[in-house]
């Protein structure tokens, strides 16, 4: 796996389990939380087997982050448009989370593929919430409209207490994540790896990819944003999305992956740290196996006879040794 | 927020089955086959290319390191294509292959419950019988990989007895034969303390009544497809076979009596409805309570004193 997937397993698994047993189905009623400090709870009651109450709590907006009754803005008006009649919101939310959904499985289209279509979509809750105000801009910027917000950075929430800012032009989005991680090897390790990923960047075969670029200190663009947005320990990344990077199906590509971007990175930091533990194992065993062949037959005869090397310590070597 | 507020997550590695999900649950997320399938064409041509070329060794090297996946996933893929090797990484309840069980690890965090390793305390099982160095290098593995803020080793026939606690009125004191795809334990515990030196370990195990019945059904000239057969009667195995709930009534009539009378104490046989993850469900019930994060070992320990810290399991220590 390279790319984190946008539809949440879980949530399709439970989905998909219910349409397939709903006669002899029971009650469900399970908490599940994904990275990044979002969290679902799923109900259904043999009341009515028909309906899912899906509720989603995001992660906590830091100040500087542009949000409206809660919700990133675009939020309600992208799942209306997303879902249609399959799904309502139901205000208010349910107690500590922030938006909760009834699903009225018996709305789906009856056409296999369509419904299944549509059940991967209302697993992608995620990036459909999350992602609104980024795929407004991206949007814009497709059917080339200038919106007020022009040239100014916009933070948007991407991780508990953190944001990161897109710059909204005529020609092209710039996205701008500051990177923050809390172990002193995974800054080093995410640090070379962003590194090498700008590298990667430059080669012939990346050539359509958007520009991307990475600095210790923030860029020239976040002048003016508050302060505690702007430290970070593993320095700045910044893409340039240019209006081809967001034409028709990509869009939505471009949307999730450039919303856990951090996740994909913290990712990779850690598999990184598993291959070379991998690494670390198999170079002991190599060496052990090249200290046992240079043991003497004569050695390896008189450890079997031996066995243990237990000694027995007399009193005078205990008082030799003191 | 702090990673106490947030659920535990449980993981049961078993032989056959992993059962994983959050704290708090009553039904694990999800229940996978413990297997995984590498891609190893690419640590062959390695070994072909001449030594001059060590960028493209490295790019592949790198390459293999992510093309793999596990569980249901694995078996169909290593169906469909021959460029991938299955590595179950348990054998007989003990860890063999580390570099796979880290491997699956990886994706039971980061695929499936799709969660930060850095954000939830975890829980683990082992068999009774693992050795302290195994307990070591989960530990590690957990530690240095993954960056969790704490763990907890808990013996799986304690957690069986702990999934009975919430259904009956029960206490942690009992004997727990565990039956597992590869290895059958019989365990006394006492007070929630393991009696170390009185378990017993029976080298028949789940696998062998699977491949009891694959014979039957095999002497019996069904047609099975072979590449179906095992799931087949694994199916068949776990709808339709049973134990007998009372060892004594099920014997014949004229040896009751005796047995009652060398009997001697009340045998009690739990059957529990949700026997298939029951060792995950009582760790669910443990990790959700509020002792649990006190009983942790947390990454500040293991900074401090190093794998060491996983060695024991407290629940050995009750009866010396």
């Amino acid at each position: 796996m390279i790319l984190l997937q946008s539809p949440s397993r879980f949530l399709l698994q439970i989905l998909n389990d219910r349409l397939l047993s709903q006669d002899k189905g029971v009650d469900i009623d399970c908490q599940t939380v994904e990275f990044d400090d979002v969290r679902y709870h799923i109900q259904v009651s043999m009341r009515n087997p028909k309906v899912l109450v899906l509720s989603v709590a995001l992660p906590l907006p830091p100040q500087e982050a542009v949000s409206f009754d809660g919700l990133p803005f675009g939020a309600i008006e992208a799942i209306k448009a997303a879902y249609g009649p399959v799904v309502q919101i139901l205000d208010p939310p349910k107690d500590g989370f922030d938006l909760t959904l009834k699903i009225n499985l018996a709305k789906l289209p009856s056409e296999e593929e369509q419904k299944n279509a549509i059940l991967v979509h209302i697993a992608s809750i995620r990036e459909v919430v999350l992602g609104a105000p980024l795929k407004v801009f991206l949007k814009n910027l497709s059917m080339k409209i200038v919106g007020p917000e022009a040239g100014q950075p916009v933070a948007l929430v991407h991780r508990p207490n953190e944001s990161f800012f897109v710059i909204p032009q005529a020609d092209r989005v710039i996205v701008i994540y500051p990177m923050r991680f809390q172990d002193s090897i995974d800054i080093v390790l995410a640090t070379s790896f962003l590194q090498e990923f700008v590298e990667a960047r430059r080669t012939a075969a990346l050539n359509n990819a958007p520009t991307c670029m990475w600095s210790q200190s923030p860029p020239p663009e976040l002048k003016g944003a508050p302060g505690s947005a702007l430290s970070a320990n593993a320095g700045f990344v910044t893409f340039v999305v240019n209006p081809r990077h967001v034409e028709g199906k990509k869009l939505d590509r471009t949307v999730w992956n450039l919303l856990t971007f951090h996740a994909y990175v913290s990712y990779h930091v850690k598999c990184s740290e598993g291959f070379m533990h991998t690494r670390m194992r198999r170079r002991v065993d190599t060496l052990i196996q090249a200290l046992d062949r240079a043991k003497s037959d004569a050695e390896k005869l008189q450890k079997l006879v031996t066995g243990p090397s237990f000694k027995k310590m007399s009193m005078k070597d205990e008082r030799e040794r003191r | 927020m702090d990673a106490s507020s947030r659920p535990a997550v449980v993981i049961d590695n078993g032989t056959g089955y992993t059962k994983m999900g959050f704290a708090g649950n009553v039904e694990p997320c999800f229940i996978i086959p413990t297997v995984v399938a590498v891609n190893e064409s690419f640590s062959h041509q390695t070994k072909s290319t001449n030594k001059g070329n060590w960028l493209a060794q490295h790019t592949a090297g790198v390459m293999a390191d992510l093309d793999y996946c596990i569980g249901e996933e694995a078996l169909s893929r290593s169906r469909a294509s021959t460029a991938y090797n299955l590595s179950y990484p348990i054998h007989h309840g003990q860890v063999e292959n580390w570099d796979a069980m880290e491997r699956f690890w990886q994706q039971c965090i980061f695929n499936y419950l799709r969660c930060d390793p850095e954000d939830h305390y975890f829980l683990l099982t082992e068999s009774p019988l693992t050795a302290p160095e195994n307990r070591e290098y989960a530990g590690e593995i957990m530690f240095e990989t993954f960056n969790i803020p704490g763990l907890y080793i808990a013996v799986q026939p304690v957690l069986a007895l702990a999934a009975g606690y919430t259904t009956n009125k029960c206490e942690m004191t009992g004997v727990v034969v565990d039956v597992g795809d590869g290895a059958t334990h019989v365990v006394p515990v006492a007070d929630g303390y393991v009696i170390g030196n009185s378990i017993k370990s029976i080298p028949i195990t789940g696998k062998d009544v699977t491949c009891f019945i694959q014979k039957l059904l095999k002497e019996r000239g069904e047609f099975i497809p072979p590449e179906d057969s095992f799931e087949v009667v694994r199916k068949i195995k776990e709808t339709n076979c049973y134990t007998c709930s009372d060892i004594v009534k099920s014997s014949p009539i004229d040896t009751r009596r005796a047995l009652y009378k060398s009997q001697p104490i009340e045998v009690n046989v739990a059957n529990h409805p949700i026997q298939r993850y029951a060792v995950w469900f009582g760790g669910s019930v443990l990790a959700s309570t509020a002792e649990f994060y006190g009983a942790c070992h947390t990454k500040a320990e293991y900074e401090e004193y190093g794998a060491s810290i996983c060695r024991t399991n407290p629940v050995f220590k009750g009866m010396y």
